[in-house]
């Protein structure tokens, strides 16, 4: 619960659903990236810079811009593909695709390492179908249009001033940010989804919780 | 010219650069650190429970050790009970069979055991034994790994406290939890324990501590859960346990498949009102299979009740028999008597304040058949008792005759339970001032008690609430049988009104997730109109809380948590009240001070002067009763208006103002002084804990006449028309036979001009039917007596529920909401009390009531 959950939507064909998936992820990394860290002694450090690229998509009239880290790309890529390949090609269908923020905390030793989340993005993805060319058209705009909206949603809750995880201290750092990529340092972050609106949870989590409910006081 | 641009364009060196990696001029950071791990905790509900429990528990050592002793508990039990059904000869024992020792003819004890070898074939062989033996270790396994876990969270509760809340574990005892409150949201600024805002406040973690208890509490409130029942022979019971409770709580907040989908976050279906009549289904056949499972577990569980009470309660029947005959809060009375947003420790210490007067109050009903037999059984088994042990004292072989020593433990019993039948001779009871103090802690009751204190069902009713501990253990024991029956029969049906009643009150608020609506205490939405908020309350009906528990909810809240900013249109309600108790107090509308001016006076008398008895007497010899009564009342009310102000401003640490403080109390109250002296005078180390101890006493004062002012005004307000039953609102209309027996009772008093009572355990305020109508009865009420306690004719408006959930409201017309004051009580006042006064060598006990309690004489 502890966690700030935002929900965006979108309505697209089944070809642009990669590409908007990208432009809305791409665009929350953006700005939950930071350069990466150069601890020094005595507890100080130096931050790098971070380079952004301009992308242009070829089903929807918009581009967006991404941080020019070329691992960060092929991990969303991956996980976007396995979202379409999960959707299923060309049909109406519904899903939902969340980028989750977390802060690891260090438990002892019967523990394993606690994530803790603290804000989700959950983007809504309805497909419809088109019949023409020119519905195609229009909607080609019109998405364009609606996601450079979410662009500016997405910008202005980030621009809010709310939690942020603490800069950590060397020791710490791979409890907030991701240091395994070599140019950039995103916040820890998960990506899920799925598909159409199963009502409740899946079997594992309902496990989960079973066993620390029962555990718990 | 060219020199001049030179001087222009510079190369700014120093404070710029472009910083490739590995140049000296970086822009340095300083990490924050987590030097407090404390910030962003995942889950705050359990984390905050954890918090307000560790003080209960008496610090991480105790709490280590009464865990680790449970567990060792546990494996006694079901290793004594082995061992006592397999290796003992008790052949031996009995002396049935005779020991061939060669040496001595003493039987030893060891002598009676089985050889080992013997006795662990016999369990080995013993299927049944070794099944009971397998279900226990695996429940101990689980009980070790939580314990081991529980350890682990307490450890770092621990360290919160110490680290973050910088309480030592030393000082702990001494912290209210109104101070840890304050210091948590303290630490929430620096640390954001909770990131969804920047600050937190009580009622926030209020939610989040009691988000499942306010759920139960206003469901209890609404009557959704099946605990009443009408068992033949029996009549009106409540049957409501702990395995009960426990199966609730499973089926609705964290079984599997329950409601909830995580401890915050109610599941979105059900949120929705679309596919209410399949969720419903589905709720049903849940609640069927899980009575299922508690119907094949019941063996296990009843063995578990049976073994674990006759452990545990078989030395204490034994030690004092008379703890059985004492009384305690029922499981559904701490429900019922619960207040929205009460903690654990609040409400108990809120009920053991009660305690005596209820004890006081259910002895007053000791029949007096059962007193003469219980007299005449004490002296036969006495007589046998003093010869037993006169023949013992004279001659110890008579202990070895057999049946002896049982039979004096037998009579000993026997006498005690007898004696808890026989009344104490020089006690005298008053029921009505009794309920009356009693209210003042408990908070909450039907309308139809007040005045009909003295009836047998008033009583019946209230032993509800306030069992005899011997009752409570029994229906623990029947738990296990009755449980998957109640589920299945009587839960299962309601499974529709459950699903309506989640999704209509259930309200997301941002930083505590989904709680309860009436847990809100929002007047406007659950405000009842018969309960102060008539014109503020949009509810219907059926979002009306009953009994003023939203109302009463609001208040205690707000003060005991003075640092709480309530929303606007709340914060009025608050301020209106308190602004009317006090102008009333003070005496500017002399009839109402009658009503209700006088109690606060007495109550705070109670409270500062010590037992009831003592401040009476004190105020008795004072005489300021009958001549100085206004100026006795603003005492009271001055003494009240400083303790609201100081508890606003929440001046719990401030030394300088506990001095102020206790001075103002201890002018207000003369009876006082010296507990306000030695408040004033104690040394200044302890002076902070001192004060706000006494500023939590204070509080609880304060909200004990609130709740006897809103009772009062309620009780004036509805002017006796009892528009619904809180009691007996079930979904059968029952409730009627309750109010026309005291519509129709009221013959008793025939002559409301002479309302002294003939004997103080008599009813004073026998109600009367008067056909009147309450708005003409200006002057018919002066003659009337109490016609304020019953409507014309006893008019019961009964609710029906529609299909939807939802109740339709039907004939309310004849309340009046406006209160008409009674201008003609002042006449009667005087002469009423000077009558009571000549009473007063026999009834100390009572004269004080009497006196506080003017209104009642009237």
């Amino acid at each position: 619960m502890n966690c700030r959950s935002e929900a965006l939507e979108v309505s697209v064909e089944g070809r642009q659903v990669d590409e908007a998936m990208l432009a809305l992820l791409h665009t929350i990394l953006l700005h939950r990236s930071t350069g990466k860290f150069h601890y020094k002694k005595e507890g100080t450090y130096s931050i790098g810079t971070v380079g952004t690229q301009d992308i242009d998509c070829d089903f929807i009239d918009f581009s967006f811009v991404r941080v020019s880290s070329d691992e960060l790309d092929r991990a969303i890529r991956k996980a976007v593909g396995e979202f379409k390949d999960a959707m299923g090609n060309g049909t109406d269908g519904m899903g939902q695709i969340s980028l989750e923020f977390y802060q690891k905390k260090k438990s002892r030793w019967p523990f394993s390492d606690e994530c803790i989340p603290w804000e989700v993005w959950s983007i809504k993805v309805n497909v419809v179908n088109l019949a023409n060319e020119q519905e195609r058209q229009i909607c080609r705009e019109k998405v364009g249009e609606k996601l450079g909206e979410k662009v500016i949603n997405i910008v202005e809750v980030i621009n809010r001033h709310e939690y942020l995880p603490k800069m950590p201290t060397q020791s710490e750092v791979d409890n907030v940010f991701d240091t395994s990529l070599k140019d950039v340092q995103p916040y820890l972050y998960k990506i899920n989804f799925q598909i159409t609106d199963t009502l409740g949870t899946s079997v594992s989590t309902t496990m989960r919780r079973l066993i620390k409910d029962t555990l718990a006081l | 010219m060219a020199a001049h641009f030179d001087t222009e364009y510079q190369r700014l060196e120093a404070s710029y650069s472009d910083s490739p990696p590995g140049e000296e001029n970086l822009l340095v950071h300083v990490p924050d650190g987590n030097k407090l791990p404390w910030h962003h905790i995942e889950n705050l509900d359990l984390f905050f429970q954890r918090i307000s429990f560790y003080p209960s528990k008496n610090g991480f050592t105790c709490m280590l050790l009464g865990e680790v002793f449970e567990l060792v508990q546990l494996l006694f039990v079901v290793g004594f009970t082995v061992f006592l059904a397999n290796c003992v000869d008790y052949d031996i024992l009995f002396a049935n069979k005779f020991v061939n020792h060669t040496d001595s003819s003493k039987v030893t004890l060891p002598d009676a055991f089985l050889p080992v070898d013997v006795c662990s074939a016999s369990i080995r062989d013993n299927v049944a034994v070794m099944f009971v033996l397998m279900i226990s270790g695996v429940f101990w396994l689980h009980r070790l790994i939580k314990f081991i876990y529980n350890v682990c969270c307490y450890w770092e509760i621990r360290s919160f406290y110490t680290n973050a809340l910088k309480m030592s574990m030393a000082e702990l005892p001494y912290f209210t939890w109104q101070e840890v409150q304050a210091r948590i949201v303290e630490i929430q600024k620096e640390h954001q324990i909770c990131i969804h805002k920047k600050e937190l406040t009580e009622l926030d973690i209020y939610h989040r501590i009691l988000r499942f208890k306010n759920y139960m509490v206003a469901m209890v409130n609404k009557s959704l859960l099946p605990v009443h029942f009408r068992p033949p022979l029996l009549g009106e019971s409540v049957f409501y346990t702990r395995g009960l409770k426990y199966n609730f709580e499973l089926i609705f907040f964290w079984g599997p498949g329950s409601l909830f989908e995580s401890e915050w976050s109610l599941k979105p279906q059900y949120k929705r009102g679309g596919n209410r009549l399949e969720l419903a289904d589905k709720l049903a056949s849940r609640i069927l299979w899980i009575g299922i499972a508690n119907l094949l577990l019941c063996p296990v569980v009843l063995v578990w009740q049976i073994l674990y009470a006759f452990f545990s309660y078989t030395e204490v029947i034994k030690r004092e028999p008379g703890s059985l005959g004492a009384r305690c809060w029922s499981l559904y009375g701490r429900c019922y008597l619960r207040h929205f947003n009460e903690l654990d420790h609040e409400l108990m210490s809120r009920l053991s304040k009660g305690y005596k007067a209820s004890s006081r109050y259910m002895n007053c009903f000791l029949s007096p058949l059962l007193t003469v037999v219980a007299k005449n059984v004490a002296f036969f088994a006495g007589s046998l008792l003093a010869v037993l042990i006169a023949l013992t004292i004279y001659d110890e072989d008579v202990l070895a005759v057999e049946h002896v020593l049982s039979s004096i433990t037998l009579l000993g019993v026997c006498i005690t339970v007898c004696r808890s039948f026989i009344p104490d001779k020089h006690l005298v009871y008053c029921p009505e001032q009794l309920l009356r103090v009693i209210l003042a802690h408990i908070h909450y009751m039907p309308d139809h008690w007040q005045g009909n204190a003295h009836r047998y069902e008033t009583r019946d009713q209230f032993s509800q609430l306030f069992q005899y501990k011997a009752v409570f253990i029994l229906e623990e024991l029947i738990s296990p049988l009755v449980t998957p029956f109640i589920l299945i029969f009587s839960l299962r049906r309601k499974s529709l009104e459950i699903i309506d009643f989640f999704r209509n009150f259930t309200v997301e608020v941002v930083g505590v997730g989904d709680t309860c609506s009436f847990a809100q205490m929002d007047i406007r939405q659950h405000g009842h109109p018969a309960w102060m908020s008539e014109g503020k309350t949009e509810a219907s009906i059926y979002q009306q809380a009953e009994d003023g528990k939203t109302e009463l909810s609001l208040m205690h809240f707000a003060i005991t948590n003075p640092q709480w900013q309530p929303p606007t249109e709340t914060t009025h309600f608050i301020s209106q009240l308190k602004e009317r108790v006090q102008r009333e107090a003070t005496g500017d509308r002399h009839t109402l001070t009658s009503l209700s001016g006088s109690e606060p006076r007495s109550l705070i008398a109670n409270f500062l002067a010590g037992p009831p008895s003592l401040a009476s007497l004190h105020l008795g010899q004072n005489g300021s009763l009958t001549n100085h009564g206004p100026v006795g009342v603003s005492d009271g009310a001055s003494a009240l208006r400083s303790l609201s102000v100081s508890s606003m401003r929440g001046s719990c640490s401030s030394a300088h103002r506990s001095a102020g403080h206790a001075s103002s109390a201890s002018r207000a109250m003369p009876g006082s002084s010296t507990d306000a002296r030695t408040a004033s005078s104690g040394s200044s180390v302890w002076e902070g804990q001192l004060t706000s101890l006494v500023l939590s006493e204070y509080a609880s004062t304060e909200m004990s006449i609130h709740a006897l002012y809103i009772h009062e005004l309620h009780k004036q307000q509805s002017g006796g028309e009892l528009s619904r039953h809180t009691w007996h609102r079930q979904d059968s209309d029952d409730s009627s036979d309750s109010v026309t027996e005291e519509g129709g009772s009221g013959g008793g008093n025939p002559n409301p001009r002479n309302p002294i009572p003939r004997s103080h355990t008599f009813p004073i305020t026998t109600p009367i039917s008067s056909p009147v109508a309450p708005l003409q009865s200006n002057s018919q009420r002066r003659y009337g007596g109490n016609t304020d306690s019953v409507g014309p004719g006893g008019r019961v408006v009964r609710s029906a529920r529609v299909p939807m959930g939802g109740w339709t409201e039907e004939g309310r017309g004849g309340q009046h909401p406006e209160t008409v004051p009674e201008e003609g009580s002042e006449d009667d006042m005087p002469p009423n009390i000077h009558k009571v006064f000549t009473h007063t060598h026999t009834q100390i006990l009572c004269m004080g009531f009497h006196t506080l309690f003017p209104s009642l004489l009237r």
